[in-house]
């Protein structure tokens, strides 16, 4: 569904060249739900934004769903975001301006999608995630928790291929952010390829496989020293 | 593009949505009535005058001493005028076209009518119909036995003594239609006074009056058989080609002055200059409403400008979300492109609207005529353009937003 084949990232400026990503190598198989781990700033954030087409690559291989990324003109990464991916971000990334069924049916417009499709799809996802009575409500009129579910109704909506969660819980109270993940456990169960970036290691352990980067690289957790306090953390916790 | 999401969000952003909304109203509205404006100015100073414009000068000289024979004075004069090497023609005039000061009758059908018909200029003075190049379209031009002496004609007046007064008359067809519509107008009685019959004798193609500044009655206008006789003011009109004016008006002049050295030169002009005296206020009223158009025009386009701007920065967020969520470039384009077509569409119709209504302000107070429907599309779809070309900065801007913004924490 998602290989990256020695994908690098690289920022540069006058004087400095900076990788994000180096040597990047990643395989995410159909149906999988696979969590990305890492320490701030190690490059997780964007692995997901060269993932989801929202920035391209400096070198290396992308395949997303057999099609190989690198080539394809602004046109065509925007229709396969819109047809293959859904996006869940961490602030909802909801349209303020627009109601519920306004929000979902975003992408589903810009797929030109018949009005009555729109309509049974978005509803269809809006009890999906349990909020089909607040289809006319505004963002701001929800709490976090709701404005993720609609979030995830309107990633839901267009039936993508790969769904792409970049923190699903990282602005919800402990809560919330359990709904969130049963809800994503849930759709994966049903079929869904997820890959989802997170700090939290609780949650990254409910993921069927773990990813973990460090210094945009994907590296084994037991190369990661950081990996092991947290776990002797744990550990200690459990004693 | 879809409406209803866009109308769904200017919804929630009344307040600047209707400000651009009523200045685009406003701009409509000025703007339909000054273009208005500036066809009926641009119009008047388009009237055609029937003269051979281009080869006519008037000079009009004052004679300190008043001369023994003023008839003869302007014989004179008028014979040394037609020497000067380049002069085609040579009339005296009581008046020139466009030349502002006229001498008009109230042109009676009936003798014993209370009420005259319509009020018509009458020019006066030997030789004018050649002179000034206007056309004869029937009948036959004014005979020198057909000229009283105007000092004559005005005793003759006075007494009531018909034979002292002239007897026939030249009018422009456009008068004849008015008197005798559908009529050969030859032969008809015309009374300036109601002792005062003249017969028509001849119709003109055209010949605009002095004081022209109803273009409806700007061809009501007679020519008299009437003699002049030097006065303060003698206007002389000159007939050469265009490209000799300069020197025939230089060599007409010493002509003149070589008759009595002691002359006053009151006027020397081409008509080119009669014409544009005339409408120099037309041309600057049009010029002024240009300037008002333009920078209405201009502000309307910085208002749509400064708000699209503002939206597209206020909106840079959500623009990369959509664009995450599969927007084209073009999508993106296309949004702030209908969202400005309707608001200017919803600023058009209200400016419609409010232009009828100053139209019909102008119409009850300043005697303008009813604004023509074509204004209102014209107007429109100026505004839909200036708007469009207005927003296109702003969003290609918002179209130049990259989807992975919706990643970035604000």
């Amino acid at each position: 569904m998602l290989k990256m084949t020695h994908l690098s990232k690289v920022y540069r400026t006058e004087v400095v060249e900076t990788y994000a990503l180096r040597d990047f190598n990643i395989d995410v198989k159909e149906g999988e739900f696979v969590a990305v781990t890492g320490p701030s700033g190690s490059g997780k954030t964007t692995f997901l934004t060269i993932a989801g087409l929202l920035e391209t690559f400096s070198g290396g291989e992308y395949h997303l769903d057999g099609i190989e990324v690198s080539n394809l003109n602004d046109n065509a990464r925007s229709k396969i975001r819109n047809e293959k991916i859904g996006f869940i971000f961490q602030a909802f990334n909801l349209i303020p301006d627009l109601n519920v069924f306004d929000n979902i049916e975003v992408p589903l417009r810009y797929r030109g999608m018949k009005a009555a499709e729109r309509k049974q799809r978005i509803m269809d996802s809006l009890e999906r995630v349990g909020l089909a009575s607040r289809a006319k409500h505004y963002p701001a009129e929800l709490s976090g928790g709701q404005q993720q579910r609609v979030a995830i109704a309107r990633a839901l909506a267009g039936s993508p291929r790969l769904l792409l969660a970049d923190e699903p819980t990282g602005n919800l109270d402990t809560q919330m952010a359990r709904g969130v993940m049963e809800l994503l456990e849930d759709i994966h169960r049903e079929g869904a390829t997820i890959v989802m970036v997170t700090h939290d290691p609780e949650l990254a352990a409910r993921a069927q496989r773990n990813v973990h980067i460090i210094d945009g690289q994907v590296v084994e957790l037991s190369e990661d020293p950081r990996f092991h306090t947290v776990h002797a953390a744990a550990g200690d916790a459990h004693a | 593009m879809d409406i209803l999401p866009i109308l769904s969000t200017l919804r929630r952003h009344k307040l600047t949505a209707w400000l651009l909304i009523l200045e685009i109203a406003l701009t409509c509205a000025i703007v339909c009535n000054a273009v208005f404006l500036i066809g009926q100015r641009l119009e008047r100073m388009d009237m055609p005058s029937g003269v051979a414009e281009h080869e006519l000068l008037q000079i009009q000289v004052a004679d300190m001493v008043a001369p023994a024979n003023p008839y003869a004075r302007v014989a004179e004069d008028m014979a040394v005028l037609r020497q000067v090497p380049g002069v085609i023609s040579v009339a005296s005039s009581n008046q020139v076209p466009f030349g502002s000061s006229s001498s008009n009758s109230n042109i009676r059908l009936d003798p014993a009518q209370v009420r005259w018909t319509l009020s018509a200029t009458t020019y006066f003075g030997e030789n004018l119909p050649k002179t000034l190049g206007t056309r004869l379209v029937s009948g036959r031009d004014l005979e020198s036995s057909d000229f009283v002496d105007v000092d004559v004609a005005m005793k003759a007046l006075g007494t009531g003594d018909a034979k002292h007064l002239p007897s026939v008359i030249l009018i422009t067809q456009t008068l004849a239609e008015r008197l005798w519509p559908g009529q050969n107008p030859l032969g008809h009685i015309i009374y300036l006074a109601p002792t005062v019959g003249l017969r028509v004798v001849g119709v003109l193609d055209s010949l605009v009056r002095p004081n022209a500044y109803d273009i409806s009655k700007a061809q009501y206008t007679t020519i008299v058989p009437l003699r002049m006789g030097a006065n303060k003011d003698q206007s002389y009109l000159i007939r050469c080609r265009p490209e000799d004016r300069a020197h025939v008006l230089d060599a007409a002049l010493a002509a003149l002055k070589k008759v009595d050295p002691q002359r006053v030169v009151t006027t020397r002009r081409s008509f080119d200059e009669v014409r544009r005296k005339f409408f120099q206020d037309d041309r600057a009223m049009a010029g002024m409403l240009v300037g008002v158009i333009a920078a209405l025009l201009i502000v309307t386009a910085l208002g749509i400008v400064g708000l699209a701007s503002f939206w597209v920065a206020q909106r840079r967020r959500t623009i990369g979300v959509r664009r995450a969520l599969g927007a084209t470039r073009r999508n993106i384009l296309n949004y702030f492109q209908t969202e400005n077509f309707l608001l200017a569409t919803i600023g058009i119709a209200l400016g419609m609207a409010l232009a009828y209504a100053i139209n019909l302000f102008l119409m009850l107070h300043y005697e303008l005529p009813r604004l023509p429907a074509i204004y209102f599309p014209v107007g429109a779809i100026a505004l839909w353009l200036i708007g469009q070309l207005a927003v296109l900065g702003p969003a290609l801007r918002a179209a130049a937003v990259p989807p992975v913004v919706a990643t970035r924490s604000v």
